[in-house]
Protein backbone atom coordinates (compact mmCIF):
# COMPACT_ATOMS: atom_id res chain seq x y z
CA UNK A 1 0.00 0.00 0.00
CA UNK A 2 3.02 2.26 0.21
CA UNK A 3 2.27 2.93 3.87
CA UNK A 4 5.32 1.09 5.17
CA UNK A 5 8.37 -0.78 3.91
CA UNK A 6 8.30 -4.54 3.48
CA UNK A 7 11.15 -7.01 3.84
CA UNK A 8 12.19 -9.45 1.16
CA UNK A 9 10.73 -12.29 3.25
CA UNK A 10 7.15 -11.77 4.36
CA UNK A 11 3.71 -13.27 4.96
CA UNK A 12 1.34 -11.69 2.40
CA UNK A 13 -1.15 -10.68 5.11
CA UNK A 14 -1.81 -11.86 8.67
CA UNK A 15 -4.81 -14.02 7.74
CA UNK A 16 -3.14 -15.63 4.70
CA UNK A 17 -3.84 -19.30 4.06
CA UNK A 18 -1.39 -21.04 4.15
CA UNK A 19 0.27 -18.77 6.68
CA UNK A 20 3.75 -19.19 5.24
CA UNK A 21 6.49 -16.82 4.17
CA UNK A 22 7.21 -15.66 0.65
CA UNK A 23 10.71 -14.82 -0.55
CA UNK A 24 10.58 -11.97 -3.05
CA UNK A 25 13.58 -12.58 -5.30
CA UNK A 26 13.39 -9.05 -6.74
CA UNK A 27 14.36 -7.62 -3.35
CA UNK A 28 16.44 -10.53 -2.00
CA UNK A 29 20.24 -10.25 -1.79
CA UNK A 30 20.73 -13.98 -1.40
CA UNK A 31 21.55 -14.78 -4.98
CA UNK A 32 24.85 -14.37 -6.76
CA UNK A 33 26.95 -12.28 -6.81
CA UNK A 34 25.92 -10.87 -3.41
CA UNK A 35 25.21 -13.58 -0.86
CA UNK A 36 23.29 -12.68 2.29
CA UNK A 37 21.77 -16.05 3.16
CA UNK A 38 20.66 -14.99 6.66
CA UNK A 39 17.17 -16.43 6.25
CA UNK A 40 18.59 -19.80 5.13
CA UNK A 41 20.85 -19.84 8.18
CA UNK A 42 18.00 -19.40 10.65
CA UNK A 43 15.43 -21.60 8.92
CA UNK A 44 15.42 -24.84 10.92
CA UNK A 45 13.33 -26.67 8.34
CA UNK A 46 15.71 -25.89 5.47
CA UNK A 47 12.74 -24.60 3.52
CA UNK A 48 14.65 -21.93 1.62
CA UNK A 49 15.97 -22.75 -1.80
CA UNK A 50 17.47 -19.81 -3.69
CA UNK A 51 17.71 -21.83 -6.89
CA UNK A 52 14.01 -22.58 -7.00
CA UNK A 53 12.64 -21.51 -10.35
CA UNK A 54 9.17 -21.09 -11.76
CA UNK A 55 8.08 -24.02 -13.88
CA UNK A 56 5.24 -24.83 -16.23
CA UNK A 57 3.23 -27.74 -14.85
CA UNK A 58 0.87 -29.66 -17.13
CA UNK A 59 -2.18 -31.27 -15.55
CA UNK A 60 -4.96 -33.23 -17.19
CA UNK A 61 -8.21 -32.00 -15.62
CA UNK A 62 -11.89 -32.59 -16.18
CA UNK A 63 -13.19 -29.23 -14.97
CA UNK A 64 -11.81 -25.77 -14.31
CA UNK A 65 -13.14 -23.23 -11.81
CA UNK A 66 -12.14 -19.68 -12.69
CA UNK A 67 -11.81 -17.57 -9.54
CA UNK A 68 -9.37 -14.87 -10.57
CA UNK A 69 -10.76 -12.25 -8.21
CA UNK A 70 -10.45 -8.52 -8.58
CA UNK A 71 -8.14 -5.55 -8.82
CA UNK A 72 -8.75 -2.31 -6.96
CA UNK A 73 -9.28 0.86 -8.96
CA UNK A 74 -6.42 3.37 -8.85
CA UNK A 75 -8.05 6.82 -8.43
CA UNK A 76 -4.97 8.83 -9.45
CA UNK A 77 -6.60 9.76 -12.77
CA UNK A 78 -9.51 11.43 -10.93
CA UNK A 79 -7.52 14.59 -10.31
CA UNK A 80 -10.37 16.43 -8.58
CA UNK A 81 -9.92 14.22 -5.51
CA UNK A 82 -6.19 14.94 -5.22
CA UNK A 83 -5.15 11.36 -4.54
CA UNK A 84 -1.31 11.21 -4.45
CA UNK A 85 -1.25 15.06 -4.42
CA UNK A 86 -2.56 15.31 -0.86
CA UNK A 87 -1.12 12.97 1.72
CA UNK A 88 -4.32 12.83 3.74
CA UNK A 89 -6.44 11.59 0.84
CA UNK A 90 -6.29 7.80 1.03
CA UNK A 91 -8.21 4.92 -0.51
CA UNK A 92 -10.52 2.57 1.35
CA UNK A 93 -7.92 -0.20 1.01
CA UNK A 94 -5.27 2.01 2.64
CA UNK A 95 -7.79 2.84 5.36
CA UNK A 96 -8.20 -0.90 6.02
CA UNK A 97 -4.42 -1.19 6.43
CA UNK A 98 -4.36 1.76 8.82
CA UNK A 99 -6.99 0.34 11.14
CA UNK A 100 -5.68 -3.23 10.93
CA UNK A 101 -3.93 -4.49 14.06
CA UNK A 102 -1.31 -6.10 11.84
CA UNK A 103 -0.87 -2.94 9.77
CA UNK A 104 1.95 -0.39 9.72
CA UNK A 105 0.56 1.54 12.73
CA UNK A 106 -0.44 -1.55 14.75
CA UNK A 107 -4.07 -0.54 14.34
CA UNK A 108 -3.63 3.00 15.69
CA UNK A 109 -5.65 5.23 13.44
CA UNK A 110 -3.49 8.21 12.43
CA UNK A 111 -3.38 10.43 9.41
CA UNK A 112 -0.31 10.08 7.17
CA UNK A 113 0.83 13.73 7.15
CA UNK A 114 1.46 14.24 10.90
CA UNK A 115 0.70 10.88 12.55
CA UNK A 116 -2.06 12.60 14.57
CA UNK A 117 -5.46 11.02 15.01
CA UNK A 118 -7.95 12.57 12.58
CA UNK A 119 -11.26 13.68 14.06
CA UNK A 120 -13.16 14.78 10.96
CA UNK A 121 -13.21 12.11 8.31
CA UNK A 122 -14.96 12.20 4.94
CA UNK A 123 -15.79 9.13 2.87
CA UNK A 124 -16.41 9.68 -0.84
CA UNK A 125 -18.45 6.94 -2.50
CA UNK A 126 -18.46 5.65 -6.08
CA UNK A 127 -14.82 6.54 -6.85
CA UNK A 128 -14.28 4.51 -10.00
CA UNK A 129 -17.79 3.07 -9.99
CA UNK A 130 -20.99 4.10 -11.79
CA UNK A 131 -18.99 6.53 -13.88
CA UNK A 132 -19.29 6.01 -17.65
CA UNK A 133 -16.92 8.95 -18.26
CA UNK A 134 -13.99 6.85 -17.06
CA UNK A 135 -15.34 3.68 -18.63
CA UNK A 136 -16.74 2.21 -15.40
CA UNK A 137 -20.50 2.33 -15.61
CA UNK A 138 -21.11 -0.57 -13.22
CA UNK A 139 -21.75 -0.54 -9.46
CA UNK A 140 -18.94 -2.25 -7.54
CA UNK A 141 -21.50 -3.65 -5.11
CA UNK A 142 -19.30 -3.75 -2.01
CA UNK A 143 -18.25 -0.11 -1.40
CA UNK A 144 -21.41 1.19 0.32
CA UNK A 145 -21.44 -1.54 2.95
CA UNK A 146 -17.67 -1.30 3.40
CA UNK A 147 -18.00 2.41 4.20
CA UNK A 148 -20.95 1.82 6.56
CA UNK A 149 -18.86 -0.82 8.32
CA UNK A 150 -15.93 1.63 8.58
CA UNK A 151 -18.11 4.39 10.04
CA UNK A 152 -19.48 1.98 12.66
CA UNK A 153 -15.95 0.85 13.48
CA UNK A 154 -14.75 4.42 13.93
CA UNK A 155 -17.83 5.35 15.99
CA UNK A 156 -17.16 2.36 18.22
CA UNK A 157 -13.41 2.92 18.71
CA UNK A 158 -13.29 6.73 18.56
CA UNK A 159 -16.68 8.16 19.60
CA UNK A 160 -15.43 11.74 19.23
CA UNK A 161 -14.81 11.29 15.49
CA UNK A 162 -17.16 13.10 13.12
CA UNK A 163 -17.75 11.02 9.98
CA UNK A 164 -19.28 12.39 6.78
CA UNK A 165 -20.22 10.21 3.83
CA UNK A 166 -20.64 11.81 0.40
CA UNK A 167 -22.76 9.56 -1.77
CA UNK A 168 -25.09 9.46 -4.77
CA UNK A 169 -27.08 6.41 -3.60
CA UNK A 170 -26.60 4.07 -0.68
CA UNK A 171 -27.13 0.52 -1.88
CA UNK A 172 -27.72 -1.52 1.26
CA UNK A 173 -29.55 -4.49 -0.20
CA UNK A 174 -28.77 -7.66 1.71
CA UNK A 175 -29.50 -9.38 4.96
CA UNK A 176 -29.27 -6.88 7.87
CA UNK A 177 -27.55 -4.31 5.64
CA UNK A 178 -30.33 -1.72 6.01
CA UNK A 179 -30.10 -2.21 9.77
CA UNK A 180 -26.37 -1.48 9.64
CA UNK A 181 -27.04 1.66 7.61
CA UNK A 182 -29.56 2.89 10.18
CA UNK A 183 -27.14 2.13 13.03
CA UNK A 184 -24.44 4.12 11.25
CA UNK A 185 -26.77 7.12 11.02
CA UNK A 186 -27.79 6.73 14.66
CA UNK A 187 -24.09 6.66 15.60
CA UNK A 188 -23.82 10.20 14.25
CA UNK A 189 -22.49 9.67 10.73
CA UNK A 190 -23.64 12.44 8.41
CA UNK A 191 -24.81 11.26 4.99
CA UNK A 192 -24.57 14.04 2.41
CA UNK A 193 -26.12 13.28 -0.96
CA UNK A 194 -23.73 14.60 -3.60
CA UNK A 195 -20.28 13.72 -4.87
CA UNK A 196 -17.58 16.37 -4.29
CA UNK A 197 -16.45 18.33 -7.30
CA UNK A 198 -13.15 19.40 -5.79
CA UNK A 199 -10.80 18.78 -2.86
CA UNK A 200 -8.23 21.36 -1.78
CA UNK A 201 -5.66 21.39 1.00
CA UNK A 202 -4.82 24.05 3.55
CA UNK A 203 -1.00 24.12 3.27
CA UNK A 204 -0.56 25.13 6.93
CA UNK A 205 -2.82 22.68 8.72
CA UNK A 206 -2.92 20.05 5.94
CA UNK A 207 -6.70 19.96 6.45
CA UNK A 208 -8.76 19.18 3.37
CA UNK A 209 -11.49 21.45 2.00
CA UNK A 210 -14.18 19.46 0.23
CA UNK A 211 -16.56 21.33 -2.07
CA UNK A 212 -19.81 19.52 -2.78
CA UNK A 213 -23.27 20.30 -4.10
CA UNK A 214 -25.73 18.87 -1.62
CA UNK A 215 -28.42 17.61 -3.98
CA UNK A 216 -30.92 17.27 -1.12
CA UNK A 217 -30.75 20.94 -0.12
CA UNK A 218 -29.60 22.16 -3.52
CA UNK A 219 -26.81 24.19 -1.90
CA UNK A 220 -23.07 24.34 -2.48
CA UNK A 221 -21.28 23.28 0.69
CA UNK A 222 -17.67 23.37 1.84
CA UNK A 223 -16.51 20.89 4.47
CA UNK A 224 -13.18 21.11 6.30
CA UNK A 225 -11.93 17.62 7.08
CA UNK A 226 -8.80 16.07 8.57
CA UNK A 227 -8.78 13.11 6.25
CA UNK A 228 -10.65 11.90 3.16
CA UNK A 229 -11.15 8.22 2.35
CA UNK A 230 -11.91 7.45 -1.31
CA UNK A 231 -14.24 4.48 -1.45
CA UNK A 232 -12.66 2.99 -4.54
CA UNK A 233 -14.41 0.64 -6.90
CA UNK A 234 -13.14 -2.70 -8.03
CA UNK A 235 -12.48 -4.17 -11.45
CA UNK A 236 -11.84 -7.59 -12.98
CA UNK A 237 -8.24 -8.76 -12.73
CA UNK A 238 -5.83 -7.45 -15.31
CA UNK A 239 -4.80 -10.82 -16.75
CA UNK A 240 -8.36 -11.83 -17.66
CA UNK A 241 -7.79 -11.42 -21.41
CA UNK A 242 -5.09 -14.08 -21.41
CA UNK A 243 -7.32 -16.47 -19.52
CA UNK A 244 -10.31 -15.65 -21.75
CA UNK A 245 -8.23 -16.55 -24.78
CA UNK A 246 -6.98 -19.81 -23.21
CA UNK A 247 -10.41 -21.01 -22.12
CA UNK A 248 -12.43 -19.40 -24.96
CA UNK A 249 -14.45 -17.30 -22.52
CA UNK A 250 -16.49 -14.29 -23.47
CA UNK A 251 -16.68 -11.03 -21.57
CA UNK A 252 -19.37 -8.47 -20.92
CA UNK A 253 -18.83 -4.86 -21.96
CA UNK A 254 -17.61 -4.21 -18.39
CA UNK A 255 -14.88 -6.82 -18.76
CA UNK A 256 -16.34 -9.49 -16.48
CA UNK A 257 -16.59 -13.06 -17.70
CA UNK A 258 -19.97 -13.91 -19.13
CA UNK A 259 -21.94 -16.81 -17.76
CA UNK A 260 -23.68 -19.34 -19.98
CA UNK A 261 -27.14 -18.17 -18.90
CA UNK A 262 -27.87 -15.46 -16.30
CA UNK A 263 -30.72 -17.39 -14.67
CA UNK A 264 -30.38 -21.07 -15.53
CA UNK A 265 -26.60 -21.46 -15.63
CA UNK A 266 -25.20 -18.60 -13.55
CA UNK A 267 -21.92 -20.32 -12.65
CA UNK A 268 -21.27 -22.10 -15.96
CA UNK A 269 -19.03 -20.64 -18.62
CA UNK A 270 -20.22 -21.05 -22.22
CA UNK A 271 -17.29 -23.46 -22.62
CA UNK A 272 -18.28 -26.77 -21.11
CA UNK A 273 -16.44 -27.85 -17.98
CA UNK A 274 -15.49 -24.29 -16.99
CA UNK A 275 -17.21 -22.61 -14.03
CA UNK A 276 -16.99 -19.22 -12.35
CA UNK A 277 -16.69 -18.27 -8.72
CA UNK A 278 -16.49 -14.79 -7.29
CA UNK A 279 -15.68 -11.43 -8.70
CA UNK A 280 -14.44 -12.58 -12.10
CA UNK A 281 -18.08 -13.06 -13.14
CA UNK A 282 -19.60 -9.90 -11.62
CA UNK A 283 -19.09 -7.57 -8.64
CA UNK A 284 -20.21 -9.32 -5.47
CA UNK A 285 -19.44 -9.46 -1.76
CA UNK A 286 -17.84 -12.29 0.20
CA UNK A 287 -21.14 -14.00 1.00
CA UNK A 288 -22.21 -14.16 -2.63
CA UNK A 289 -18.73 -15.25 -3.68
CA UNK A 290 -18.82 -18.11 -1.21
CA UNK A 291 -22.29 -19.13 -2.47
CA UNK A 292 -21.09 -19.05 -6.04
CA UNK A 293 -17.94 -21.00 -5.19
CA UNK A 294 -20.09 -23.69 -3.58
CA UNK A 295 -22.31 -23.83 -6.62
CA UNK A 296 -19.34 -23.98 -8.99
CA UNK A 297 -17.69 -26.81 -7.09
CA UNK A 298 -21.01 -28.71 -7.04
CA UNK A 299 -21.38 -28.27 -10.79
CA UNK A 300 -17.80 -29.39 -11.35
CA UNK A 301 -18.35 -32.38 -9.04
CA UNK A 302 -21.50 -33.37 -10.90
CA UNK A 303 -19.61 -33.28 -14.18
CA UNK A 304 -16.65 -35.26 -12.90
CA UNK A 305 -18.81 -37.91 -11.25
CA UNK A 306 -21.19 -38.31 -14.14
CA UNK A 307 -19.14 -41.04 -15.77
CA UNK A 308 -20.71 -40.29 -19.12
CA UNK A 309 -21.27 -36.87 -20.60
CA UNK A 310 -24.45 -36.16 -22.49
CA UNK A 311 -23.99 -33.77 -25.36
CA UNK A 312 -26.48 -32.06 -27.62
CA UNK A 313 -27.17 -33.83 -30.89
CA UNK A 314 -26.68 -30.55 -32.77
CA UNK A 315 -22.99 -30.71 -33.54
CA UNK A 316 -20.81 -30.44 -36.62
CA UNK A 317 -19.48 -33.37 -38.59
CA UNK A 318 -16.61 -33.03 -41.03
CA UNK A 319 -16.43 -35.07 -44.19
CA UNK A 320 -12.74 -35.83 -44.49
CA UNK A 321 -12.92 -36.46 -48.22
CA UNK A 322 -14.55 -33.11 -49.00
CA UNK A 323 -12.33 -31.13 -46.60
CA UNK A 324 -9.87 -28.89 -48.43
CA UNK A 325 -7.60 -28.67 -45.36
CA UNK A 326 -7.84 -24.88 -45.37
CA UNK A 327 -8.46 -24.59 -41.61
CA UNK A 328 -11.00 -21.75 -41.88
CA UNK A 329 -13.49 -23.71 -39.78
CA UNK A 330 -11.00 -24.00 -36.93
CA UNK A 331 -10.40 -20.24 -37.03
CA UNK A 332 -14.08 -19.31 -36.71
CA UNK A 333 -15.00 -21.87 -34.02
CA UNK A 334 -15.58 -19.85 -30.83
CA UNK A 335 -15.06 -22.94 -28.66
CA UNK A 336 -11.84 -24.16 -30.20
CA UNK A 337 -13.73 -27.40 -30.85
CA UNK A 338 -12.14 -28.00 -34.25
CA UNK A 339 -8.62 -29.34 -34.38
CA UNK A 340 -6.60 -28.69 -37.48
CA UNK A 341 -2.95 -28.79 -38.51
CA UNK A 342 -1.60 -27.33 -41.73
CA UNK A 343 -2.03 -29.83 -44.53
CA UNK A 344 -4.33 -32.02 -42.50
CA UNK A 345 -8.07 -32.63 -42.47
CA UNK A 346 -9.93 -30.77 -39.71
CA UNK A 347 -11.71 -32.77 -37.00
CA UNK A 348 -14.50 -31.84 -34.58
CA UNK A 349 -14.21 -32.54 -30.85
CA UNK A 350 -17.88 -33.31 -30.33
CA UNK A 351 -17.78 -32.91 -26.55
CA UNK A 352 -16.59 -29.34 -27.03
CA UNK A 353 -18.82 -28.41 -29.98
CA UNK A 354 -21.82 -26.33 -28.90
CA UNK A 355 -23.54 -26.38 -32.27
CA UNK A 356 -23.51 -22.74 -33.37
CA UNK A 357 -22.85 -23.72 -36.97
CA UNK A 358 -20.36 -20.96 -37.71
CA UNK A 359 -18.00 -23.57 -39.18
CA UNK A 360 -20.68 -24.99 -41.47
CA UNK A 361 -21.50 -21.56 -42.86
CA UNK A 362 -17.83 -20.75 -43.40
CA UNK A 363 -16.94 -23.95 -45.25
CA UNK A 364 -17.48 -23.32 -48.94
CA UNK A 365 -16.51 -26.88 -49.85
CA UNK A 366 -19.57 -28.47 -48.28
CA UNK A 367 -17.36 -30.52 -46.03
CA UNK A 368 -19.20 -29.66 -42.81
CA UNK A 369 -22.63 -30.96 -41.94
CA UNK A 370 -24.45 -29.34 -39.07
CA UNK A 371 -26.67 -32.02 -37.61
CA UNK A 372 -30.38 -31.00 -37.61
CA UNK A 373 -29.53 -27.77 -39.44
CA UNK A 374 -27.87 -29.06 -42.57
CA UNK A 375 -27.31 -26.88 -45.61
CA UNK A 376 -29.76 -28.99 -47.59
CA UNK A 377 -32.46 -28.66 -44.95
CA UNK A 378 -32.09 -24.90 -44.67
CA UNK A 379 -31.92 -24.34 -48.43
CA UNK A 380 -35.03 -26.53 -48.83
CA UNK A 381 -36.82 -24.30 -46.31
CA UNK A 382 -35.77 -21.19 -48.21
CA UNK A 383 -37.10 -22.63 -51.47
CA UNK A 384 -40.33 -23.82 -49.92
CA UNK A 385 -41.10 -20.46 -48.32
CA UNK A 386 -40.36 -18.55 -51.51
CA UNK A 387 -42.01 -21.04 -53.89
CA UNK A 388 -45.19 -18.99 -54.21
CA UNK A 389 -45.48 -15.22 -54.51
CA UNK A 390 -42.01 -14.49 -53.09
CA UNK A 391 -42.42 -10.81 -54.00
CA UNK A 392 -45.04 -10.46 -51.25
CA UNK A 393 -42.85 -11.84 -48.49
CA UNK A 394 -40.38 -10.40 -46.04
CA UNK A 395 -37.91 -13.21 -45.69
CA UNK A 396 -35.55 -13.65 -42.75
CA UNK A 397 -33.31 -15.82 -40.63
CA UNK A 398 -33.49 -15.60 -36.84
CA UNK A 399 -31.30 -17.17 -34.20
CA UNK A 400 -32.93 -19.64 -31.85
CA UNK A 401 -32.07 -17.96 -28.56
CA UNK A 402 -32.79 -14.29 -29.07
CA UNK A 403 -34.33 -13.10 -32.33
CA UNK A 404 -36.70 -16.00 -32.81
CA UNK A 405 -37.69 -15.71 -29.14
CA UNK A 406 -38.12 -11.96 -29.73
CA UNK A 407 -40.64 -12.84 -32.43
CA UNK A 408 -42.43 -15.07 -29.92
CA UNK A 409 -42.42 -12.24 -27.42
CA UNK A 410 -44.00 -9.93 -30.00
CA UNK A 411 -46.64 -12.60 -30.59
CA UNK A 412 -47.53 -13.32 -26.99
CA UNK A 413 -47.53 -9.59 -26.25
CA UNK A 414 -49.99 -9.18 -29.15
CA UNK A 415 -47.88 -6.48 -30.76
CA UNK A 416 -49.11 -5.72 -34.25
CA UNK A 417 -46.74 -6.11 -37.19
CA UNK A 418 -47.16 -7.01 -40.87
CA UNK A 419 -48.09 -10.61 -41.57
CA UNK A 420 -45.80 -10.78 -44.60
CA UNK A 421 -42.76 -12.01 -42.67
CA UNK A 422 -41.46 -15.55 -43.02
CA UNK A 423 -38.65 -16.50 -40.66
CA UNK A 424 -36.34 -19.51 -40.66
CA UNK A 425 -34.86 -20.51 -37.31
CA UNK A 426 -31.16 -21.33 -37.00
CA UNK A 427 -29.29 -22.02 -33.77
CA UNK A 428 -27.08 -18.95 -34.29
CA UNK A 429 -27.06 -16.19 -36.88
CA UNK A 430 -23.53 -17.38 -37.70
CA UNK A 431 -25.11 -20.53 -39.20
CA UNK A 432 -26.55 -18.44 -42.07
CA UNK A 433 -24.17 -18.91 -44.97
CA UNK A 434 -23.68 -16.65 -47.98
CA UNK A 435 -25.25 -19.33 -50.13
CA UNK A 436 -28.48 -19.31 -48.11
CA UNK A 437 -28.89 -15.55 -48.47
CA UNK A 438 -28.05 -15.63 -52.17
CA UNK A 439 -30.46 -18.53 -52.70
CA UNK A 440 -33.23 -16.45 -51.13
CA UNK A 441 -32.58 -13.66 -53.63
CA UNK A 442 -32.42 -16.19 -56.45
CA UNK A 443 -35.82 -17.48 -55.37
CA UNK A 444 -37.22 -13.96 -55.71
CA UNK A 445 -37.07 -12.62 -52.14
CA UNK A 446 -37.43 -8.84 -52.30
CA UNK A 447 -35.66 -8.37 -48.96
CA UNK A 448 -33.72 -10.63 -46.61
CA UNK A 449 -33.20 -10.11 -42.90
CA UNK A 450 -30.47 -11.78 -40.85
CA UNK A 451 -31.02 -11.35 -37.13
CA UNK A 452 -29.26 -12.60 -34.05
CA UNK A 453 -28.42 -11.88 -30.43
CA UNK A 454 -26.91 -8.61 -29.27
CA UNK A 455 -23.12 -8.79 -28.93
CA UNK A 456 -23.24 -9.18 -25.16
CA UNK A 457 -25.92 -11.86 -25.35
CA UNK A 458 -24.44 -14.19 -27.96
CA UNK A 459 -25.08 -17.72 -26.73
CA UNK A 460 -22.04 -19.02 -28.56
CA UNK A 461 -19.38 -16.75 -27.02
CA UNK A 462 -18.82 -14.44 -30.00
CA UNK A 463 -20.06 -16.44 -32.98
CA UNK A 464 -22.29 -13.58 -34.16
CA UNK A 465 -19.19 -11.54 -35.05
CA UNK A 466 -18.87 -13.98 -37.95
CA UNK A 467 -22.38 -12.96 -39.00
CA UNK A 468 -21.25 -9.33 -39.24
CA UNK A 469 -18.25 -10.26 -41.37
CA UNK A 470 -20.41 -12.40 -43.64
CA UNK A 471 -23.07 -9.75 -44.11
CA UNK A 472 -20.37 -7.15 -44.91
CA UNK A 473 -19.06 -9.50 -47.61
CA UNK A 474 -22.56 -10.07 -48.91
CA UNK A 475 -23.26 -6.33 -49.20
CA UNK A 476 -20.12 -5.99 -51.32
CA UNK A 477 -21.08 -9.00 -53.40
CA UNK A 478 -24.62 -7.73 -53.99
CA UNK A 479 -23.36 -4.29 -54.97
CA UNK A 480 -20.89 -5.85 -57.40
CA UNK A 481 -23.70 -7.84 -58.97
CA UNK A 482 -25.81 -4.70 -59.41
CA UNK A 483 -28.28 -5.69 -56.68
CA UNK A 484 -29.27 -2.99 -54.20
CA UNK A 485 -27.35 -4.02 -51.04
CA UNK A 486 -29.99 -2.39 -48.81
CA UNK A 487 -32.23 -5.34 -49.63
CA UNK A 488 -30.16 -7.32 -47.12
CA UNK A 489 -30.57 -6.17 -43.55
CA UNK A 490 -28.92 -7.14 -40.27
CA UNK A 491 -30.49 -6.67 -36.83
CA UNK A 492 -29.72 -7.72 -33.27
CA UNK A 493 -32.94 -8.51 -31.42
CA UNK A 494 -33.00 -9.97 -27.91
CA UNK A 495 -35.64 -12.36 -26.56
CA UNK A 496 -37.18 -9.53 -24.56
CA UNK A 497 -37.36 -7.12 -27.48
CA UNK A 498 -40.75 -7.98 -28.90
CA UNK A 499 -41.27 -4.31 -29.65
CA UNK A 500 -38.05 -4.17 -31.63
CA UNK A 501 -38.94 -7.31 -33.55
CA UNK A 502 -42.24 -5.73 -34.58
CA UNK A 503 -40.53 -2.45 -35.47
CA UNK A 504 -37.94 -4.24 -37.62
CA UNK A 505 -40.68 -6.18 -39.37
CA UNK A 506 -42.56 -2.96 -40.12
CA UNK A 507 -39.37 -1.41 -41.51
CA UNK A 508 -38.68 -4.51 -43.57
CA UNK A 509 -42.20 -4.37 -44.98
CA UNK A 510 -41.72 -0.71 -45.94
CA UNK A 511 -38.45 -1.69 -47.59
CA UNK A 512 -40.11 -4.59 -49.41
CA UNK A 513 -42.64 -2.22 -50.94
CA UNK A 514 -39.82 -0.18 -52.51
CA UNK A 515 -38.38 -3.21 -54.33
CA UNK A 516 -39.62 -3.39 -57.91
CA UNK A 517 -40.34 -6.50 -59.97
CA UNK A 518 -37.44 -5.57 -62.26
CA UNK A 519 -35.06 -5.52 -59.31
CA UNK A 520 -36.23 -8.96 -58.21
CA UNK A 521 -35.83 -10.33 -61.73
CA UNK A 522 -32.36 -8.80 -62.05
CA UNK A 523 -31.25 -10.34 -58.75
CA UNK A 524 -32.52 -13.75 -59.86
CA UNK A 525 -30.28 -13.55 -62.94
CA UNK A 526 -27.28 -11.70 -61.55
CA UNK A 527 -26.85 -14.00 -58.57
CA UNK A 528 -27.08 -17.24 -60.48
CA UNK A 529 -24.16 -19.45 -59.55
CA UNK A 530 -21.42 -19.31 -62.13
CA UNK A 531 -20.57 -22.61 -63.76
CA UNK A 532 -17.47 -24.04 -62.20
CA UNK A 533 -14.35 -23.83 -64.30
CA UNK A 534 -13.19 -27.13 -65.59
CA UNK A 535 -10.02 -28.17 -63.86
CA UNK A 536 -6.99 -28.35 -66.08
CA UNK A 537 -6.49 -31.94 -67.06
CA UNK A 538 -3.09 -33.50 -67.17
CA UNK A 539 -3.94 -35.14 -70.47
CA UNK A 540 -3.59 -31.84 -72.36
CA UNK A 541 -0.24 -31.21 -70.78
CA UNK A 542 0.87 -34.68 -71.66
CA UNK A 543 -0.27 -34.44 -75.29
CA UNK A 544 1.10 -30.94 -75.84
CA UNK A 545 4.18 -30.87 -78.05
CA UNK A 546 7.34 -30.40 -76.08
CA UNK A 547 10.25 -28.35 -77.33
CA UNK A 548 13.20 -30.51 -77.93
CA UNK B 1 -1.59 1.76 -27.05
CA UNK B 2 -4.21 0.64 -29.57
CA UNK B 3 -4.18 2.38 -32.94
CA UNK B 4 -7.28 4.48 -33.50
CA UNK B 5 -8.57 5.38 -36.92
CA UNK B 6 -11.54 7.39 -38.08
CA UNK B 7 -13.66 5.21 -40.29
CA UNK B 8 -16.82 5.68 -42.28
CA UNK B 9 -20.03 3.77 -41.84
CA UNK B 10 -23.30 3.69 -43.71
CA UNK B 11 -26.66 2.67 -42.31
CA UNK B 12 -28.28 0.30 -44.78
CA UNK B 13 -31.71 1.05 -43.34
CA UNK B 14 -31.88 4.88 -43.41
CA UNK B 15 -28.80 5.53 -45.63
CA UNK B 16 -27.27 7.80 -42.99
CA UNK B 17 -23.49 8.05 -43.37
CA UNK B 18 -21.26 8.93 -40.44
CA UNK B 19 -17.70 8.69 -39.17
CA UNK B 20 -16.56 7.09 -35.94
CA UNK B 21 -13.30 6.45 -34.12
CA UNK B 22 -12.37 2.80 -34.30
CA UNK B 23 -9.68 1.21 -32.14
CA UNK B 24 -7.80 -1.74 -33.56
CA UNK B 25 -9.24 -5.01 -32.29
CA UNK B 26 -12.26 -3.42 -30.62
CA UNK B 27 -15.40 -5.50 -30.31
CA UNK B 28 -18.31 -3.10 -30.47
CA UNK B 29 -21.92 -3.61 -31.47
CA UNK B 30 -22.73 -0.86 -33.93
CA UNK B 31 -26.03 0.88 -34.42
CA UNK B 32 -27.02 3.86 -36.52
CA UNK B 33 -26.92 7.09 -34.48
CA UNK B 34 -29.96 8.27 -36.41
CA UNK B 35 -32.35 5.31 -36.64
CA UNK B 36 -30.69 2.75 -34.26
CA UNK B 37 -30.62 0.06 -36.95
CA UNK B 38 -27.81 -2.52 -36.73
CA UNK B 39 -27.40 -2.74 -40.51
CA UNK B 40 -24.17 -0.79 -40.49
CA UNK B 41 -21.91 -1.14 -43.47
CA UNK B 42 -18.24 -0.46 -42.88
CA UNK B 43 -16.92 1.78 -45.64
CA UNK B 44 -13.30 2.55 -46.49
CA UNK B 45 -10.69 3.54 -43.90
CA UNK B 46 -10.14 7.27 -43.71
CA UNK B 47 -7.33 8.57 -41.53
CA UNK B 48 -5.46 8.00 -38.31
CA UNK B 49 -7.14 9.78 -35.41
CA UNK B 50 -5.16 12.16 -33.24
CA UNK B 51 -4.78 11.01 -29.64
CA UNK B 52 -6.97 12.83 -27.11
Amino acid sequence: MGLSSRRAVYIPFPQAVPCSYILNMDDCLGINPIACGKCAEVCEKDAINYDDQGEVVTRDVGAIIVATGLDVYDPTEMDEYGYTRFENVITSMEFERLICAGGPTDGHFVRPSDQERPKRIGFIQCVGSRNPKIGRPYCSNICCMNTIKDTLLLADHYPDTQNSVFYQDIRASGKSFEDMFQRSKEAGTRYIRGLPGDIDEDPKTRHLIVTVENTTSGKLERHELDMVVLSVGVQPSADRDKLASMLTLSKTSDGFFMESHPKLKPVDAPTRGVYFAGFCESPKDIKDSVCQAGAASSRAGALLNAGEIKIEAITSVIDGEACSKCGLCAKVCPYGAITWQKGEVAAVVEAACAGCGACGATCTFGAITMRHFTDDQLIAQVRAILAEKPEDKVFGFACNWCSYAGGDMAGISRIQYPSTNRVIRTMCSARVSEEMVLEAFRCGAPVVLVSGCHYADCHYIDANRQTVKRVQKLWNKLEKAGVRPERLQLEWISAAEGQKFAKVMRQMEELRQTVTADEIAHAREALKPKPKKKPKTKEKEETAPTAS
Amino acid sequence: MATTTIESFRCMMCEHEYEEKVSKGEDVERSCPKCRSNSIRHLKKKKVAKPN
